[in-house]
């Protein structure tokens, strides 16, 4: 609920209990719904999403004060994956390559990046930052967003 | 320190390994031993001395203690090496060493970002350099994803790899590459300058490339580069003269200071011609095979064609 509604303030307490199954179903759904559309990319979303994951383990290492696990990152990017999911899907019945299809794709990529560096913030403590992460997540999920409109 | 703790090992393994060594040295052992028989044994006993009469069971007790100080020396070279390789890498591989250069605040890389394209007048007082990598890792990746956007709406295939990967590879070996180079002419001409102040210095000026790159590819210019050319000479030239301006704040000496700016607006420019020219030209060459197919041959021209060489042909 904390990923669908990027406006509302995160408790820090969230990511206490972080899991992978969320994020891997959401991966799944996500390949599943490029799919549908006619497209074979569920080794690229592992890739990717590994690449991201790395990227943002480090640069979140560097950056808080009392660095962050490999379980967190995952999770939280996993999780803010859900408006991507919807996108894709509504690739399956429009096409994204118009006017429409880049409000849609420039929305989600912001919800996405917004909602993770929310949770990022709450839960390493660093309110001042929250643009500086959500930019690097706009970064990976960007690339998500291509992977759905090419 | 790094040299220190480096000294300090070499001793440590130096000490351990002379102590053995020096247990087993031929030297110090066949002086006790008759040449003819102990020759051939001398490095492998230890203080003992056999006697001839023990040939035929030293000769066993001999290659078994050679096995064993063998294995021993082998086992202290292996931890020794292992000790070395972690402290090497408790040094070197730490990240914690980046952390002070990831410490920044928005407001400050939005004035950074701004000011990469605002060149100063080089004066005797230096130009402040920041010492900072959030922000030029930053702009190094939103120019990857720049480029992957024009390579993918370009439909530019690599056949040995991935997109991704030619994008990461190029961005980051022209930030990494030239930024050695630049400290390696900056070295030479004896420029006031650390490496990681070049690292930033070069990795801002690469937002003026990610400008150029975003309205290449969203105003478009069919066949003709000249918005290019305009945007190329001057964003390219704003940021390679506020970088010049660094320089020339740092570097005592005309020849230096033209060297050093020379390399620096060289490597500079030209990349942004690479970036262009690389990518940007696939979308014309497809454009062009679009308009040949669409122009149908008028069929008066075809009558014309043909009639001439029927007269020829009976004639001969």
């Amino acid at each position: 609920m904390a990923v669908l509604n990027p406006l509302k303030s995160a408790e820090h307490t969230i990511m206490q209990d972080t899991d992978l199954a969320g994020p891997l179903v959401f991966c799944l759904a996500f390949g599943g719904s490029l799919l549908l559309s006619g497209k074979l990319h569920f080794g690229y979303i592992y890739g990717i999403g590994l690449v991201g994951c790395l990227a943002m383990y480090c640069l979140l290492n560097l950056m808080s004060l009392n660095g962050v696990s490999a379980g967190i990152i995952v999770s939280v990017l996993g999780y803010c994956l859900l408006p991507m999911v919807f996108l894709s899907f509504s690739a399956v019945l429009l096409s994204l390559k118009g006017v429409v299809g880049l409000v849609l794709v420039i929305v989600t990529v912001m919800w996405c990046s917004v909602s993770a560096s929310k949770l990022f913030v709450s839960a390493l403590a660093m309110d001042s930052q929250q643009l500086l992460v959500a930019y690097p997540c706009a970064l990976v999920y960007g690339v998500f967003a291509l992977l759905t409109v090419f | 320190m790094a040299d220190m703790s480096w000294h300090s090992n070499s001793k440590m393994s130096d000490r351990s390994a002379v102590l053995d060594m020096d247990a087993i040295e031929p030297g110090t052992i066949s002086s006790d031993r008759d040449s003819g028989l102990q020759d051939d044994y001398s490095s492998t006993f230890p203080s003992e001395s056999p006697k001839g009469k023990r040939a035929a069971g030293g000769k066993s007790f001999g290659e078994d203690m050679r096995q064993r100080v063998g294995e021993n020396v082998t086992q202290m070279m292996w931890q020794a090496g292992a000790q070395s390789a972690r402290r090497a890498w408790n040094v070197y591989g730490n990240i914690d060493l980046l952390r002070p250069y990831f410490d920044v605040e928005p407001k400050e890389v939005q004035s950074r970002l701004v000011y990469s394209l605002v060149p100063m007048r080089p004066t005797d007082t230096r130009q402040e350099v920041p010492k900072e990598l959030y922000g030029p890792t930053m702009v190094v990746l939103t120019l990857i994803a720049l480029l992957l956007y024009q390579m993918k709406s370009a439909d530019h295939r690599v056949e040995e790899g991935t997109l991704i990967g030619s994008a990461f590879a190029v961005c980051f070996m022209y930030w990494l590459g030239a930024s050695a180079l630049v400290w390696f002419v900056a070295y030479v001409c004896e420029v006031r300058i650390a490496i990681l102040q070049i690292l930033s210095m070069m990795g801002y000026a690469l937002f003026g490339h990610c400008i150029v790159l975003f309205l290449g590819t969203v105003i478009h210019t069919s066949h003709d580069h000249m918005f290019f050319y305009l945007l190329w000479a001057v964003v390219g030239g704003l940021s390679t003269l506020r970088m010049a301006g660094i320089i020339m704040s740092r570097t005592r000496g005309s020849k230096q200071r033209l060297i050093v700016t020379g390399t620096i607006a060289t490597l500079h420019l030209f990349f942004l011609l690479y970036l262009h020219f690389a990518y940007h030209t696939i979308v014309e060459e497809i454009s062009d095979a679009f308009h040949q197919n669409f122009v149908p041959v008028p069929a008066s021209v075809k009558i014309d064609v043909i009639a001439p060489s029927a007269n020829v042909g009976p004639a001969t």
